[in-house]
Formats: C-alpha cells, sequence, structure tokens
C-alpha cells in the first residue's frame, strides 16, 4: 500500500470513491427492496456493514504500522498507523451510532449491553485513547512507541469483536452474508448483495482517499516541526 | 418516528460526519501546507542573506 500517491491520482481515488457512494446510495434507498421481517429500517445495513469493515480495515493498518514502527523505528511508520487511527474511530463512532438508530425499531431499545455492541465501545474507547495518549506524551519517540504498543493491543479486540456473536448468547444477530454453511448469494436477495457490495466498495475507496491526505497531512506536520528544530523554535 | 425516519436519520449522520470530517482535514492540510511553506520562504531568505 502506497498512501503518499500523487494529486492527480488522488483526485481520480476520490472521483471514483464519490461516484460508487452516490451509485450505493441509489441502490441501497432505491433499488435494493424491503427485508420481508424489518422493512425499511434494513436499509441501515448498507452502512453499517461497510462501516465496521472499514473500521476493521483501518486498525489493521494501525496494527502493521505500529509493528513496523517498533521493529525499524520509521517515522513514516508510525505517521501511517497514526492517521489510519484517526480514521478508524471516526468509522467505529458511526457504526455505534447506525447500530443504535437500528437497534431501536428493531431492538426496541438504543443501547444493550450485549457483547458485540459492547466488545466495539471497547475498541472505540481503546483507540480514542490512543489518540489522546499521543498528545499527553510531549516526548514525540515515547508517544509513539507506546501509542504503538496499544494499537496492537487495540487491533486484538477485533476478533473477539467479530467472533463474539458465536461465542456469547447475543442480541446482536449473527452474520448474514459471511456465512460459513451458506453463500451470500444463496441467503441474501441479489440486489441487497449488489446495493452492500457498491456501498462496501465506495466506503473502501473513501477510507484510502481520507487515509491519503491524513497520511500527507503527517508528513507535512512532521516536516514542519524537523524545520522549527533546525531554527531553534 | 416510522421506518424511514430512521433511515435518514442514520444517512443524514453518517454522510453529514464524513462530510465534516472532509472538510477539517482539507482545512488542516491547506493550513499545514501554508505553515510549510512560510518556513521554506524564510529559510530561503535567511541563506540568501548569508551568501
Amino acid at each position: 500500500m502506497q498512501p503518499n500517491v500523487t494529486k492527480k491520482r488522488k483526485g481520480y481515488l476520490g472521483a471514483l470513491a464519490l461516484m460508487l457512494i452516490l451509485l450505493g446510495l441509489y441502490w441501497g434507498l432505491v433499488q435494493a427492496p424491503p427485508d420481508a421481517y424489518q422493512g425499511d429500517t434494513q436499509r441501515i445495513m448498507y452502512l453499517h456493514i461497510p462501516s465496521i469493515l472499514t473500521a476493521y480495515l483501518s486498525f489493521f493498518l494501525v496494527f502493521v504500522g505500529s509493528c513496523l514502527y517498533l521493529w525499524k523505528r520509521e517515522k513514516r511508520d508510525d505517521i501511517l498507523a497514526y492517521s489510519a487511527a484517526e480514521i478508524g474511530v471516526l468509522f467505529t463512532a458511526l457504526t455505534i451510532i447506525e447500530g443504535s438508530i437500528w437497534g431501536k425499531p428493531t431492538w426496541g431499545v438504543w443501547w444493550t449491553w450485549d457483547a458485540r455492541l459492547t466488545l466495539t465501545a471497547i475498541l472505540l474507547l481503546i483507540f480514542v485513547g490512543y489518540l489522546m495518549l499521543r498528545s499527553l506524551i510531549e516526548e514525540e519517540s515515547r508517544a509513539a512507541s507506546a501509542a504503538a504498543i496499544l494499537g496492537i493491543i487495540g487491533f486484538l479486540d477485533i476478533p473477539m469483536v467479530h467472533m463474539s456473536v458465536y461465542w456469547w448468547r447475543t442480541l446482536h444477530q449473527p452474520p448474514s452474508i459471511l456465512r460459513p454453511d451458506k453463500a451470500p448469494w444463496d441467503n441474501v436477495h441479489p440486489a441487497m448483495l449488489t446495493a452492500l457490495a457498491i456501498n462496501f466498495v465506495g466506503f473502501i475507496l473513501l477510507y484510502f482517499y481520507l487515509l491519503s491526505l491524513r497520511f500527507r497531512l503527517g508528513e507535512i506536520t512532521e516536516e514542519i516541526k524537523t524545520r522549527r528544530l533546525d531554527r531553534g523554535q | 418516528m416510522g421506518a424511514w425516519g430512521y433511515v435518514f436519520l442514520a444517512y443524514g449522520i453518517v454522510w453529514g460526519a464524513l462530510l465534516w470530517y472532509f472538510f477539517s482535514l482539507k482545512r488542516r492540510f491547506r493550513r499545514a501546507e501554508i505553515e510549510l511553506a512560510e518556513l521554506r520562504s524564510v529559510e530561503g531568505l535567511q541563506s540568501h542573506a548569508e551568501k
């Protein structure tokens, strides 16, 4: 992965993400049929699943960047981890909000201390802590090392979040798409699957677009700090 | 609130938050670029004066 792509490539990536997002909105809100049991509220799924998968991807990049930073001590890996953590927090918070809005008409409550929900909230808190840690420790390299360790520990929560619906009795449903016993097209209406796939790809492209911007911002900020240090400011 | 009310609430919050983040990122990016350009020009002037 190369987050520092050229400005032109970033523009193409952003335009492609926007096109897929608009197409995804059309498929999710117009083209896909309502669910047989939940009706139209199920359309929140076209945001909910892409959001959490994007958050997982983001925290995986935090994990990779953190491991590389602890191993090689290259600032570039730390910038990648920091950038991915910031965007991952945004997507996790959005997942919880969407889930809460979906939960109210489906379960009758905005929130419940279900294993999946609680572990997702813990995931969010770990990475909010990661961002706070970076601003609390003044010495740059210490902050980066401490954050890298927390980033690695935080990533380990993801398999628990994913498996929680199998390990515990939960209100949150088990996966409908990625089931070991059935292919997705045997279980879900093709139009619903198409809407989900378009939204998923749109979210991933948007994610890489935002990551490339945030990564470049991290590089510029680093250069500013270095130049200020050189000038003795 | 009806089914569509919940759907539009969720879509509104998600896309509103993503747009807000995108524009705030752009703003931070622009500020950092301006600051870096200023530092570079000051350094350029200093090295020119030293010569």
